[in-house]
């Protein structure tokens, strides 16, 4: 009957000897080994890698000012050194509240900087292009979108008919369009609901447009936690005499973070993911800048050297996101199930 | 007379929600008088006057803006249906990978599902449009290519022809979406209690049997609500289409937003036939869910 076997797992047998796991894992092996052969021989002997490694600048800063390159740059070691921080320091519990006060000023940090702070005369954001651009709109976007996000949340369980109603049709509303739409609306609409003569970047208004269609997406993830956590907690908030405002800020919410950081984390990793989204509506980011290289006559035709060096540096950033994620979950996990 | 507090509270929501709505269609009034524009749909019945790359009914630059976008809703629907047949084997292959006891394919599964979802799908529709099928030799004089051949000219099956957008289209959006939907056939897998894998091999039913008659009908409940929000979501994403140049909804949209500069008027179609898209797969997933909900409940009859 189990034709799958030759031996049985009872007994000694240590070995279960089975014809077609053989084959499958030799013909597994043949493909891995025949195509790592290939990408190895392809990428140190085929592949003309200059497209990557005469325009790393570009691909880093996009058409910012040449001497004032050294803005973005601190501001990317300096995400990079909170990160390394972050992500190893497992042990010493003194130094989180720098880390998180670190944290909190990275955004600031980075528009003052790049803005043109500390110099003589303003950089317009637009100036900003490639990594630096798809950073800038990551976080910018996460930094509004959060309290908006767990404020629609709050309003979506709040017991008044009319705010919870108009926070689930808010919600339903923005989840139900693709984001390009959001997008899209964002880079042509606006201008048409603003008064005459007000005029908004379009770095603000792409943010603007993430803010609101991700808040949606964090409302939702953050009612999962808001629901699961049980009616006794509020009720011994109310024993303690805390009022409505400690209980929510003080019991309700913390919980609900940490039982919804997973689905979190995978939204931060989709909205750096689908920053390259504004390529389309024409911002110079990771992948408008790539885009525009590759229309170069230099260096037509080098679509796969530009395509596997943009997908290793969405994975390594995703990777740290990922891992940074994990590390908050370690951090918040009050009941030490995970150590 | 005293007002409550909650009263009091969506009271002055209302008040001010309303208000921020008149101050925005307010600017939209007069920017579009002052742009001399104005708010209609007659320009709708107007020849189009372009071209379109794929459509499946007759199409030509003298038919209508209206028909033009109805046919890019028409291959939109053709690139979501199609995609989602192909993302759900590759998605119920993968996942059925990763719970194999072959150590190889559980490893193929969390590599395949790991690194598609670490990279954009924008990347990977440009990667499947610019480095798969338009690096593939214009020659198909191979002689079983009456058949079956692939091309930069697309793919072609017998008398079925494939463009090459539609192609680099659905093979990217199957391939993104499959790492998605695998993990919700895992997830679903692992719903099912382990004593029923015991049973099934006690009362001698081999693996794939047991699999395919025992495990998967037990973990169809717990599957569809996921597998519901990738079809929305994979709906969502073939947005993307504009990036390959494949003339979907979005796209054809676009182009008559720049050409009529009926910013508003397209943007509102747009928006409807997009909400007309979803409640099809909305509901045809509900009739799924219902369909196994009720099969269920008479098999336990």
């Amino acid at each position: 009957m189990d034709y799958m076997k030759f031996f049985s797992k009872k007994g000694d047998v240590r070995i279960h000897f089975n014809i077609y796991d053989i084959i499958l894992n030799f013909l597994i092996l043949s493909i891995a080994t025949f195509s790592s052969v290939k990408i190895i021989v392809w990428s140190f002997f085929e592949a003309n890698w200059s497209v990557v490694s005469k325009n790393l600048a570009l691909f880093t800063f996009g058409s910012y000012p040449y001497h004032d390159r050294w803005r973005p740059s601190i501001w990317i070691i300096y995400l990079l050194i909170l990160c390394f921080f972050t992500i190893f320091n497992k042990e010493t519990k003194k130094k989180r509240r720098p880390l998180v006060f670190a944290w909190g000023l990275f955004v600031p940090t980075g528009l003052f900087l790049v803005c043109g702070g500390l110099g003589k005369y303003p950089i317009p954001i637009s100036y900003l292009g490639g990594l630096s651009l798809t950073i800038m709109l990551t976080s910018c976007s996460l930094l509004f979108s959060f309290p908006f996000g767990i404020f629609l949340a709050l309003c979506r369980q709040s017991e008044l008919f009319l705010v919870r109603n108009i926070s689930k049709l808010y919600i339903d509303f923005m989840r139900s369009f693709p984001l390009i739409t959001v997008l899209f609306f964002g880079q042509l609409l606006i201008p048409l609901f603003l008064p005459n003569g007000v005029e908004v970047n379009r770095v603000a208004r792409a943010v603007f447009a993430f803010t609101i269609f991700l808040s949606a997406y964090i409302a939702e993830d953050f009612r999962c936690g808001l629901q699961s956590i049980p009616v006794s907690q509020i009720e011994a908030g109310k024993v303690l005499g805390f009022n409505d405002f400690q209980i929510t800020s003080l019991i309700v919410l913390p919980q609900a973070f940490t039982i919804a950081l997973p689905a979190l984390t995978n939204q931060v990793i989709g909205l750096f993911q689908n920053t390259s989204l504004m390529s389309i509506l024409g911002l110079a980011e990771l992948l408008g800048i790539s885009r525009s290289l590759l229309a170069n006559p230099e260096f037509i035709g080098s679509y796969l050297e530009v395509y596997i060096w943009l997908g290793l540096i969405y994975w390594l950033f995703c990777t740290i996101i990922a891992m940074l994620g994990r590390y908050f979950e370690y951090q918040l996990d009050y009941d030490g199930n995970n150590r | 007379m005293r007002i409550s507090k909650g009263i009091f509270v969506q009271i002055t929501l209302a008040i001010s929600l309303f208000l921020l709505i008149f101050i925005l269609f307010n600017n939209l009034y007069v920017n579009l008088i002052n742009k001399q524009i104005g708010f209609t749909f007659n320009w709708l019945l107007r020849p189009a006057g372009f071209a379109l790359s794929e459509s499946s009914l007759n199409y030509s630059p003298s038919n209508s803006y209206a028909w033009a976008l109805f046919v890019g809703w028409i291959n939109s629907l053709k690139i979501i249906l199609s995609s989602l047949i192909f993302s759900t084997l590759l998605g119920i292959i993968v996942g059925l990978f990763s719970k194999s006891k072959n150590k190889l394919l559980r490893k193929f599964s969390s590599i395949y599902v790991g690194l598609i979802r670490q990279i954009p799908l924008l990347v990977q529709l440009m990667f499947w449009y610019f480095v798969v099928f338009l690096g593939f030799n214009n020659s198909n004089n191979d002689h079983y290519s009456h058949f079956f051949s692939v091309s930069n000219k697309g793919i072609n099956i017998l008398n079925l022809n494939l463009t090459t957008e539609f192609s680099a289209l659905l093979f990217g959006l199957s391939v993104f979406t499959g790492a998605y939907i695998a993990e919700v056939i895992r997830g679903g897998i692992n719903s099912v209690p382990s004593g029923q894998w015991e049973a099934f091999k006690s009362v001698g039913l081999s693996e794939i049997q047991g699999v395919f008659y025992i495990i998967i009908p037990q973990s169809l409940p717990a599957i569809i609500p996921g597998l519901t929000s990738q079809y929305l979501n994979l709906a969502k994403n073939s947005t993307l289409a504009i990036a390959v140049g494949y003339a979907d909804i979005y796209a054809i949209s676009d182009t008559v937003i720049n050409q009529t500069g009926r910013a508003i008027e397209g943007f509102l179609i747009l928006l409807l036939s997009f909400l007309f898209l979803n409640l099809i797969i909305t509901y045809a997933m509900e009739f799924l869910n219902r369909f196994v909900i009720a099969n269920q409940n008479r098999r336990i009859r």
